[in-house]
């Protein structure tokens, strides 16, 4: 019985444990995200690759329709790109709008592959910058100079006392001669450009040529000349030369890309034919940049991305950021400077000219960004020269947004589903254990009912398998009470079943006793016999007491009495019943009412006493309280001796329960304390055993209602 | 003549030697093992005392039903219950069947005989008129020891015989305590702590029943009970 209320009285244990169990299973859907980052990757990986690859078709494609079209790519299809010297060459970007002329270096892309530099002496030196807007061509002179000279005189410029810095800008004219203009002012400001023609008797003239306008400015570091060329003046070849004076009237150092000894243009203008930006503009797609570059590298065009229709825009926010935290990895390069990206994009241009069509990643401009690139080259029409390298450039905003959206969604979903199974393990768990703990409960009180146990467990209705756990400890504990019952009247069955053949015997012996037994050992025999008979008697009453007590139970009345005087009298008598003992009393000197039957007081008191009793040494003083409150009454015997047995607690209580550890002559049914708490019960009351604070003997009380 | 005793008991070993020792003690001894036999007798011809036990063979109530019907045929005829049954509503179904005496077969066959004896001096008696000798007067209390009766204010109150012999032993010294051991043997009986209670319980009981205020029999917790006038 008892180890059945142990197995039962782990339950909460176990429930929690069961809490936790299932708390932990429901965190196991934490691996959603993880298995949703590893798809997420895939998606990504196929989405870059198939965005790489149609990039590149459509990078093919252009480069197909451009095929052998020189001339719609370079303004004199004549020019051979393919070969020459490269250093010289001047290509201009085209520009959407026209530069303003205003000396001023600011709206020029100085980092621009198309940049030509041209060391000077002592540190200065030349960046040339040109570009194209419709039919202008537009040429950009930074020139360091540690010193700038202005003329002296604006109406000799060709005194040579009195001259400064100038610049020299020659190129092939379209009659097929040579144009060499040169540029010097007397102050900043706008100016145009002059020739020098020889008149009679070798008399020199500086001509103004009014078509070809310029600003000259102060610069930080020296100066800027910003000027404008109508392209249909220029020819094959340009370039400019740096005349550079220390002083005025000074030895000129020149240096530029005209040949310092004649002037003479050997650098080749390589601009974009005007019709190219028409021919692109039909492949222009949203989101996609659009460079044409020539074989050498220098960029002919380049059609800005038209904006995204649309939110491309990656997502912001705490959650996406920590997402691609764990994302973005070793695919994209990060941190990368404008140079560095400059120069992956040179590197694209230079491996594809050499024939093959090519994609590549870069990191883009503002952090995080990344730039799917493809690059093609562009044949001749017999398909042996490079002449040209299109490339295609597109953020992989789109396709990171949309991997960021997609994993931001799961994740989400993820995070709200693990939230919701986290939840529901918990009320399903909670609620197991509840039921759990209900029926162990449940099985517990049931089990420690003396009598029937007709009531159904909790559960009992459940269909799952507390349902059946509940039925089994019902009918489980329904044999069990059975037994026990069994156990419980098998006393009193024996008792009254053994009484008849004791009967029996007893009158035999006594007539016996009375007619033939005169021999002295008949008598000796007979007396033993009858000791014996007697013996066994007392053994049956003994048994039968609890039967007799539940009896005497059922038959009694109750009557207001006073409990202090019979506690009073019972102690004085039980001085004279066990004078081996020492006993005392402690009652209120009041009376304190009761109402209850006294006699099965008495008779309970008289079992405390006897247990008292058996349970100390002669001489030990047994001590019996009364006390009282407005509220209840509290009745104990205390001995010294043996502490109780751990966890005996309340069994002591029960039926047929037994510590004693020796026997003694009288015998002994374990129905004492059960006959206890029988009478505290029949009075609405309860008892229990304690042991005393130091562990020096045991106290039972009785706690009644008043 | 032999006054004759009828013991209607199922179980034959006991049934022959409570009839032996009766025998011996010169009384003439029927016995009967079941109530058929035993009333096709009693209706021939009534014993002068009956010894029954309650569960007679197949009927396990059949003593009480014996009684009832032997009741019905003589008001007198004295009638004790012997039986292996010890419990209280056995003892008050019969004694309130109208048995002079409900005893278990614990009992000495020496106490069954002196209260066999005793009975029938009581028949006896109550056929002689009263010696005032006998009689003990205590207040209220008029007690013929010879006929074994009992009066309260003058009015009669119908004891069993062992609760005669207790009342008797605790107005023969008015205010001294007897404990339970004394009370037993001046019923000749040896009964356990409970019955002596339920004993007094009855008493108590038979008297209230004659005077809603009868409270001569105290109980001393612990000690006993006493007779207070």
């Amino acid at each position: 019985m008892g180890r059945i209320a142990d197995l039962i009285r782990v339950g909460p244990i176990s429930g929690f444990r069961l809490r936790t169990k299932l708390l932990l299973l429901a965190l196991t859907t934490l691996l959603l995200p993880w298995a949703g980052c590893q798809y997420a990757r895939e998606m990504e990986t196929v989405l870059r690759e198939s965005e790489q690859q149609s990039l590149l078709a459509v990078t093919t494609t252009i480069a197909g329709s451009l095929r052998g079209k020189q001339g719609l790519l370079f303004r004199e299809d004549s020019l051979d790109v393919s070969t020459g010297d490269h250093a010289r060459d001047i290509t201009p970007v085209v520009l959407s709008g026209a530069p303003l002329l205003d000396g001023r270096s600011d709206e020029w892309d100085t980092d621009s592959r198309n940049l030509i530099r041209v060391p000077g002496p002592e540190g200065d030196s030349l960046r040339l910058l040109a570009a194209t807007h419709e039919r202008w061509l537009y040429l950009a002179l930074l020139v360091r100079d540690n010193k700038m000279v202005f003329d002296a005189s604006a109406l000799a410029p060709l005194d040579s006392a009195t001259m400064g810095d100038r610049i020299w800008l020659a190129f092939d004219d379209k009659r097929g001669g040579q144009a060499q203009l040169f540029f010097s002012s007397t102050g900043p400001g706008r100016l145009v450009a002059r020739r020098i023609e020889t008149r009679e008797y070798g008399r020199e003239e500086a001509i103004e040529e009014p078509r070809i306008e310029a600003v000259w400015q102060r610069w930080r570091e020296g100066y800027v000349l910003e000027l404008g060329i109508p392209l249909t003046l220029v020819g094959q070849h340009l370039g400019v030369l740096i005349d550079d004076r220390d002083r005025r009237g000074a030895t000129r150092s020149s240096y530029g890309t005209l040949e310092v000894s004649d002037l003479r243009a050997t650098g080749r203008l390589i601009a974009a034919s005007p019709d190219l930006n028409e021919h692109l503009r039909q492949f222009a797609q949203p989101g996609v940049e659009l460079t044409v570059a020539s074989a050498s590298g220098a960029i002919l065009t380049r059609i800005d991305a038209p904006a995204l229709p649309g939110d491309y825009t990656r997502m912001r926010g705490f959650l996406p950021r920590m997402y691609r935290l764990f994302l973005d990895g070793d695919v994209i390069p990060r941190g990368v400077s404008q140079a560095e990206r400059q120069r992956a994009a040179e590197n694209l241009t230079a491996r594809v000219a050499q024939g093959k069509p090519e994609t590549a990643l870069f990191a883009g401009r503002y952090e995080n960004s990344v730039i799917v690139a493809a690059a093609a080259p562009i044949y001749s029409a017999d398909g042996k020269n490079v002449f040209g390298v299109i490339q295609l450039a597109q953020t992989a905003d789109r396709w990171l947004t949309l991997r960021d959206r997609a994993l931001t969604r799961l994740l989400n979903l993820t995070l709200f589903v693990t939230l919701f199974a986290v939840v529901a393990a918990f009320w399903f768990a909670g609620r197991m254990t509840l039921r759990i703990s209900r029926l162990g409960a449940a099985s517990e009180t049931a089990l420690g009912r003396e009598g029937n146990l007709s009531r159904v467990l909790p559960e009992a209705e459940a269909r799952d398998e507390l349902g059946d756990l509940s039925r089994s400890f019902s009918s489980l504990l329904g044999r069990l009470d059975e037994y026990t019952g069994y156990l419980r009247t098998l006393a009193g069955k024996l008792a009254h079943e053994i009484r008849t053949p004791l009967t029996i015997i007893r009158s035999s012996l006594e007539n016996l006793e009375s007619e033939g037994g005169d021999s002295a050992n008949a008598k000796t025999y007979i007396s033993r016999a009858r000791e014996g008979s007697e013996r066994l008697g007392a053994i049956l009453t003994a048994m039968g007491a609890a039967t007799r007590v539940e009896e005497a139970i059922a038959h009694s009345d109750r009557q207001r009495f006073d409990l202090a005087a019979l506690v009073r009298e019972s102690a004085d008598a039980y001085g004279g019943a066990f004078p081996s003992r020492q006993f005392a009393a402690r009652v209120p000197d009041g009376p304190v009412e009761i109402d209850g039957a006294p006699e099965l007081i008495v008779q309970m008191l008289d079992k405390l006493v006897d247990n008292a009793v058996d349970f100390s040494v002669d001489g030990a003083t047994i001590s019996i309280v009364l006390q009282s409150d407005d509220r209840h009454v509290e009745l104990s015997v205390a001995n010294p001796g043996p502490a109780l047995p751990p966890e005996t607690g309340s069994r002591l209580f029960e039926s047929l329960w037994q510590s004693r550890a020796e026997s003694d002559k009288r015998p002994h049914f374990g129905l004492g304390l059960y006959i206890v708490r029988l009478i505290a019960e029949f009075h609405g009351g309860t008892a229990r055993a304690e042991n005393l604070p130091d562990d020096s003997g045991a106290v039972f009380t009785i706690r009644l209602d008043r | 003549m032999k006054k004759t005793i009828a013991i209607v008991e199922d179980e034959r070993a006991i049934r022959d030697n409570y009839a032996a020792a009766f025998s011996r003690e010169g009384y003439a001894v029927r016995g009967y093992p079941n109530r058929r036999e035993a009333m096709a007798a009693f209706a021939a011809r009534l014993p002068d005392l009956a010894v029954i036990d309650i569960s007679l063979e197949d009927e396990p109530e059949g003593g009480f039903e014996l009684c009832r019907e032997l009741r019905g045929l003589s008001p007198e005829l004295p009638i004790i219950f012997l039986t292996a049954r010890d419990s209280e509503l056995d003892a008050v179904s019969g004694l309130r069947l109208g048995a002079d005496d409900f005893l278990t077969k614990d009992l000495s066959l020496a106490h069954l005989i002196a209260r066999v004896n005793a009975l029938f001096r009581r028949v006896d008696a109550l056929r002689r008129p009263t010696e005032e000798k006998q009689v003990i007067r205590r207040g209220a209390l008029t007690l013929d020891s010879e006929r074994m009766s009992v009066e309260w204010n003058g009015q009669v109150v119908l004891l069993s015989l062992t609760e005669f012999w207790i009342v008797y032993a605790l107005t023969k010294h008015p205010g001294h305590v007897k404990n339970r051991q004394q009370l037993m043997d001046a019923a000749n009986v040896v009964l356990d702590d409970n019955t002596i209670t339920s004993h007094i319980k009855r008493i108590r009981r038979k008297f209230q029943v004659v005077d809603e205020k009868f409270d001569a029999v105290h109980t001393v917790y612990g000690m006993g009970y006493r007779w207070v006038e």
